[in-house]
């Protein structure tokens, strides 16, 4: 479970503070595929590093499973857009890396980071560098390492952004194969309506920033689902619905920044 | 550049070569330039010919190759490790700064004075003449390597439950190492000006006493052979290092 209560954030970048966040409340219960939309700047990416412990909220706290974030906090498995591999090491290095860190005997990690490589269907590419690999191939070993440390949340940040739409569409199909099996708590941040209504259980749209919760919307689409569901009028409808919450906080956001 | 380009590269290199030497040759020969000035190219072969028969090409490399590698793999120890705290500790870095902005403008040559008053003109000297040409350079390379790591592979390692010591081997020390090692490349060469020098002012063997010691007897032969010597023994030396490289860092091939 996460908790924000009352979590704020500005920033001081030079001259100006820029209040990122401000009095975000929001309960994620245990389990739940939760997306965050919001435009571009609203804080999304503040708050995620937040639940990670990369950055301290100005005020309020942030509570995982009733314990409160105070640093960097491994029960979070981040999945960040750029993929943040390790290029001095393998898919295998990379997804044994946090069991190593846990002091796991080599051979128990490698079998237990095979299984998740295996999981994301990498196997024959397991003594592979990652300069050798595809944007698509990157995220999924990305998404690997996090599941192999066992966390209790899972933290993507806008992680299919930068792949191409199909590459992206196949990923999102796995990773609704690999959250309903692993029913972990998840916060994912995408700009997208579309992947944001195939995944979430919960949609909360921010507004522009400052971000706050805007809207907070149950998805409540019968799982498992499929890409190729994008098309049922239900959907549709939901997609429209959810776009004229969010078209107005973008095109504040870009009067904004005019 | 494809397999056919690289083999026209090096025939136009080797061609090259024998053309320049030719006409080096036969300038002498001829009596364009004074071989007193600028010995042939065969005389100086010959010279290098007699000289290894005795044994006394090989033992001068050898004198000087260890030298300057015993001093700077010591300097490399030394400020390898002391790079990395440094470069990942504000507080460390602020304490030694000061220090290492005093010795940094030196150049290596002023240290030979001192070296000798300390140490004589033994071994252990040119050692440490290696040692101090080296050891500031490398230092700040290593510094600024570690700088370089990107910041967001030290946050998804914490994020995976590294601790302190854990970053720094698992992520600091391997995101520096093509840096430190095109750095350490830099120095090399370095510790080579180091000991010639050291080895003109005070020592019985070595590339550097070589050369010196031909130039007291009017020998220009040995002198340009000394040269060519050392040229040939820095570029193996680069070589190995090169290839040491692609052992090192193997992910940077692809
Ligand atoms: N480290 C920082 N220093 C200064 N300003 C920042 C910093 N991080 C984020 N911001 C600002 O906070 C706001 C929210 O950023 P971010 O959370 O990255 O937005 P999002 O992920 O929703 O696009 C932006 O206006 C951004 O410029
Ligand atoms: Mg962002």
């Amino acid at each position: 479970m996460i908790l924000f209560e009352n979590i704020s954030k500005s920033f001081f970048d030079g001259k100006k503070q820029v209040q990122a966040v401000d009095d975000f409340n929001l309960r994620i219960r245990p389990g739940e595929f939760v997306c965050i939309v919001g435009a571009s700047g609203c804080g999304k990416s503040t708050l995620l590093n937040m639940v990670a412990g990369f950055n301290k909220p100005s005020s309020g706290q942030i509570l995982l499973n009733g314990e409160p974030v105070t640093g960097i906090d491994p029960r979070c498995g981040m999945i960040f857009q750029s993929y943040a591999l390790f290029p001095w090491k393998t898919v295998l290095g990379n997804v044994e890396f946090g069991l190593k860190m846990q002091g796991i005997p080599r051979q128990q990690r490698q079998e237990i980071a095979g299984k998740y490589i295996d999981m994301v269907g990498l196997t024959s590419f397991a003594d592979s560098y990652p300069c050798e690999l595809s944007g698509g191939m990157r995220q999924r070993v990305t998404i690997a390492r996090a599941l192999a440390n066992n966390p209790e949340i899972l933290l993507m940040d806008e992680p299919f952004a930068a792949l191409d739409a199909m590459t992206r569409q196949v990923l999102q199909e796995e990773l609704l194969r690999i959250v309903d099996e692993s029913n972990k708590t998840t916060l994912f941040i995408t700009h997208s309506i579309d992947e944001a209504i195939l995944l979430a259980d919960r949609i909360v749209i921010m507004s522009a920033r400052p971000g706050r919760v805007k809207d907070d919307l149950r998805i409540n689409l019968p799982r498992p689902r499929h890409v190729t569901d994008q098309l049922a009028t239900e959907y549709l409808d939901l997609k429209a619905s959810i776009w004229s919450s969010v078209e107005e906080e973008v095109r504040q956001n870009m009067l904004f920044n005019a | 550049m494809s397999r056919l380009a690289q083999y026209r590269t090096m025939i136009i290199s080797i061609i090259s070569v024998i053309v320049f030497g030719l006409i080096w040759e036969l300038s002498g020969r001829l009596g364009w330039i004074s071989t007193v000035f600028l010995p042939t190219p065969s005389a100086i072969f010959q010279e290098g010919m007699a000289l290894l028969r005795s044994g006394i090409l090989q033992a001068d490399i050898l004198a000087s190759t260890r030298r300057v590698l015993v001093g700077f793999l010591i300097s490399a120890a030394v400020a390898v490790p002391l790079g990395l705290i440094l470069g990942t500790s504000e507080v460390l870095k602020a304490v030694f700064d000061p220090i290492i902005s005093i010795i940094r403008p030196l150049p290596a040559l002023s240290w030979i004075p001192l070296s000798m008053l300390w140490l004589g003109i033994g071994e252990s000297q040119k050692y440490a003449i290696v040692f101090m040409g080296a050891f500031a350079p490398t230092l700040v390379y290593i510094i600024d390597a570690t700088k370089r790591v990107d910041p967001l592979l030290i946050k998804a390692a914490q994020n995976l439950g590294a601790s302190r010591w854990a970053v720094l081997r698992e992520v600091v020390l391997p995101g520096a190492l093509p840096n430190i090692l095109s750095g350490l490349k830099v120095v090399l060469a370095v510790a080579w000006t180091c000991i010639i020098s050291a080895e003109m002012v005070g020592a019985s063997n070595g590339l550097g006493f070589r050369i010196w010691n031909a130039k007291d007897w009017g020998n220009t032969p040995q002198v340009l052979l000394g040269m060519v010597s050392i040229s040939l023994t820095v570029l193996v030396m680069d070589q190995i290092f090169k290839q040491l490289e692609r052992k090192l860092v193997p992910w940077e091939r692809g």
